[in-house]
């Protein structure tokens, strides 16, 4: 008796077209390349908070996709207003919450102390990577209450921002199904087989990076075909040569533009590395002031 | 091999003459089209000072209502993320009047809108200082949005402030383990009620299963009803969504008389069938006004339910042993007729109440499937007697006592 599987529940709520030219933070006169850069470093370190806090790589993914929601459009949080720090950490702390895995809001804190402090590896370029003080990210009795007291705030302010609408379809899982269904996912796996799925899932994870803002734009199904398509001509896999993307109701043009979006994550956040080589990018307010 | 054969002799279940052979069961509501919610943005002036930080935090309001973004696409059947404007509306827009009970973490208090005088019912939930905003009351009002349908009580309103959340349902007189205990008659409800309720029932629960939610708390404290007679879901503070593949759950769900035997055994893999079983319990108790297994243990729940269903073996449940909670020295227990302990129920009633009380999970019958069962099929009739025969009694002066059950009548989609 399973259910009648319903579209809407395999799709996300997308950024409109004015969402996407505007901003909070352009109108408080972020710069767009700089804000794209603060997009990254959010998810970057949101990405490695949940790597450190042994989150499932889903609830990472979730995190992300959240911290991009709450900045987009001119009616979404501004960098000026809640710093990325925070909002990376209450993203990942209220999505870890309504998880099966949640976390305490002392290790969730410790974590950001450590990956915002001078001594970070996201500070620094792994080439020159010195040791990190740990006196440089000891958070005492007193400053883990105030920062409790700010995470849980932003929480809150989230929380009003995404209108609670708190759910994230990923395309992990249909991206694997999608595998299935063409039939390249025997069900013992071979070293191409094992390789194609691995790639498929990589080009996921790195499309949560993207200026694109890809998850924002695209659905679920589409993210998962265009993923698959890079990962299969990659391995040298062939897939049937039917116009397969229609069955998952993606017509070529998406396709095109996300095969295209997707494979250019890997340059970008090279480039991005570059940008903020030797400093790094702004992760707090005062930074931000600093830096503007 | 199907325990329902030692329930009923004649009940045989590849040819059952109570459930329809062919045609689907009238689940025009289950299906009913469902926009789905859209988040709008916080909703904040863009003013350049710095201090904004304290306004939005003071008191602002996540608007519910929904707005459909038609993207000049084929693909506009998705839902936007999109802006919209904001309700200004705050905590003093109610009237607070009584207390209505304390949920499991929160408050409920009966209001009233001083704009238009509607009834409404206020959850007050109070921020942790340690957690923030509780996991449940997140759950809560991210699938209430969603799940728009005439028996699943309503969210009209979040209010957010500092160190408060308040949800605004709509009003329901009482639940339904109130209701049952203020009729004169030791809880017991009479043949129609019973009925209507558990149709009503059926369907809030074949719509979240439609809609990939499992409730998981299922309990007459979380039925309303009102006095039309409507039966409601509520409180899906421990609901969740469920996609593909499902993760592992908890298994810290349902109040234990209501829970499922596959989780009383420690099953994280449960599905839509744990809510069924739940329906199966309230049914009875509505028969009887007395729970049907009231354990008080996580073994004395399971010893209750195989006193009355029989112990279950690797035999008629392959698979059981593996189970974390199994034991292999269970009291073995003879199935006994559920009839011994519903002597009022019909025939065909028995043979629904059986097939939702069925061990093995996979066994247990869907709620739409429930839905098309044979003893809902004279629901429309029976209601229209009763309203006819309130009619009569209102028109000859009879001031009976006792409220009407409700005014069945009322609502013809549910027929």
């Amino acid at each position: 008796m399973a259910p009648e599987p319903d579209v809407t529940s395999l799709s996300n709520p997308l950024a409109t077209v004015e969402q996407l030219s505007t901003s909070s933070s352009q109108l408080d006169g972020v710069p767009p390349d700089l804000e794209n850069s603060l997009r990254f470093a959010g998810a970057q370190l949101t990405q490695a908070a949940g790597i450190l806090l042994r989150l499932p790589q889903d609830i990472i993914a979730q995190a992300i996709v959240i911290f991009y929601r709450f900045y987009v459009g001119s009616e979404g949080g501004s960098f000026r207003i809640n710093a990325l720090k925070d909002v990376s950490a209450a993203s990942l702390y209220m999505t870890a919450k309504i998880s099966f895995v949640p976390q305490s809001t002392r290790s969730v804190l410790n974590v950001y102390a450590y990956l915002t402090s001078s001594t970070s590896p996201l500070r620094q370029p792994s080439e020159t990577s010195a040791k990190p003080n740990p006196e440089s990210y000891y958070l005492s009795e007193g400053s883990y209450q105030s920062a409790r007291a700010t995470l849980l705030q932003t929480e809150s302010i989230l929380l009003r921002a995404l209108s609670f609408i708190t759910q994230v379809t990923l395309p992990h899982h249909l991206a694997l199904t999608y595998l299935q269904t063409l039939g390249v996912l025997p069900p013992t796996p071979t070293v191409k087989s094992t390789a194609l799925a691995a790639r498929t899932l990589a080009y996921l994870n790195t499309g949560l990076f993207s200026p694109q803002l890809l998850y924002l734009t695209h659905q679920p199904s589409a993210l998962a075909v265009a993923a698959i398509y890079l990962a299969a001509r990659e391995v040298g896999v062939r897939l049937t040569s039917a116009e397969w993307w229609e069955v998952f109701d993606v017509d070529r043009e998406e396709l095109g533009f996300l095969v295209v979006g997707l494979g250019s994550c890997e340059g970008w956040i090279k480039g991005e590395k570059g940008r903020w080589l030797g400093k790094s990018c702004p992760l707090t307010l005062e930074e931000l002031e600093t830096e503007l | 091999m199907n325990p329902s054969n030692s329930l009923g002799g004649d009940i045989n279940p590849q040819q059952n003459p109570y459930l329809p052979l062919t045609g689907p069961p009238d689940n025009s509501q289950a299906q009913a089209q469902q926009q789905p919610a859209i988040p709008p943005h916080l909703k904040h002036q863009p003013t350049r000072s710095s201090n904004l930080k304290r306004q939005i935090t003071d008191q602002l309001l996540a608007p519910i209502d929904i707005l459909e973004y038609d993207r000049p696409s084929k693909k506009s059947k998705y839902p936007g993320l999109v802006s919209e404007g904001m309700d200004k509306r705050h905590p003093s827009s109610f009237q607070q009047l009584e207390k209505l009970g304390e949920g499991t973490y929160a408050t409920v208090f009966k209001g009233r809108n001083r704009q238009t005088g509607e009834l409404v019912a206020l959850k007050e939930i109070h921020l942790d200082s340690e957690e923030g905003t509780p996991s449940t009351a997140i759950r809560e009002i991210s699938l209430m949005k969603e799940l728009k349908h005439e028996n699943i009580v309503s969210l009209h309103d979040v209010i957010h402030t500092e160190n408060k959340l308040m949800l605004v349902f709509e009003y329901m007189d009482k639940d339904l383990k109130k209701y049952m205990d203020s009729r004169n008659s030791g809880g017991q409800l009479d043949y129609v009620t019973i009925k209507s309720f558990m149709h009503q029932l059926l369907q809030g629960i074949a719509f979240c299963h439609d809609n990939r939610v499992l409730h998981r708390d299922l309990k007459p404290q979380n039925l309303l009803i009102n006095n039309k007679g409507q039966l409601k879901l509520a409180d899906f503070g421990l609901a969740r969504a469920f996609g593909i593949p499902v993760n592992t759950f908890s298994n810290e769900v349902v109040t234990l008389w209501y829970r499922a035997p596959d989780v009383l055994l420690g099953s994280r893999t449960y599905n839509t069938s744990i809510d069924i079983w739940s329906a199966g319990c309230i049914m009875a108790e509505m028969y009887t006004g007395r729970p049907l297994f009231p354990g008080t243990t996580n073994e004395d729940q399971l010893q209750k339910i195989f006193r009355i269903m029989g112990t279950p073996s690797e035999r008629s449940w392959p698979g059981i042993s593996q189970f974390p909670e199994y034991k292999s020295n269970f009291h073995v227990y003879a199935t006994q007729d559920l009839r011994m302990f519903l002597p009022q129920i019909d025939q065909v009633g028995l043979d629904l109440i059986s097939r939702m009380l069925q061990l093995r999970p996979e066994m247990r019958i869907g709620a739409l499937e429930a839905l098309g069962h044979l003893w809902f099929r004279d629901l429309g009739t029976l209601r229209a007697q009763q309203a006819q025969a309130q009619a009569q009694q209102q028109q000859f002066g009879g001031m009976g006592g006792m409220p009407p059950p409700g005014g069945y009548g009322y609502n013809s989609s549910m027929v």
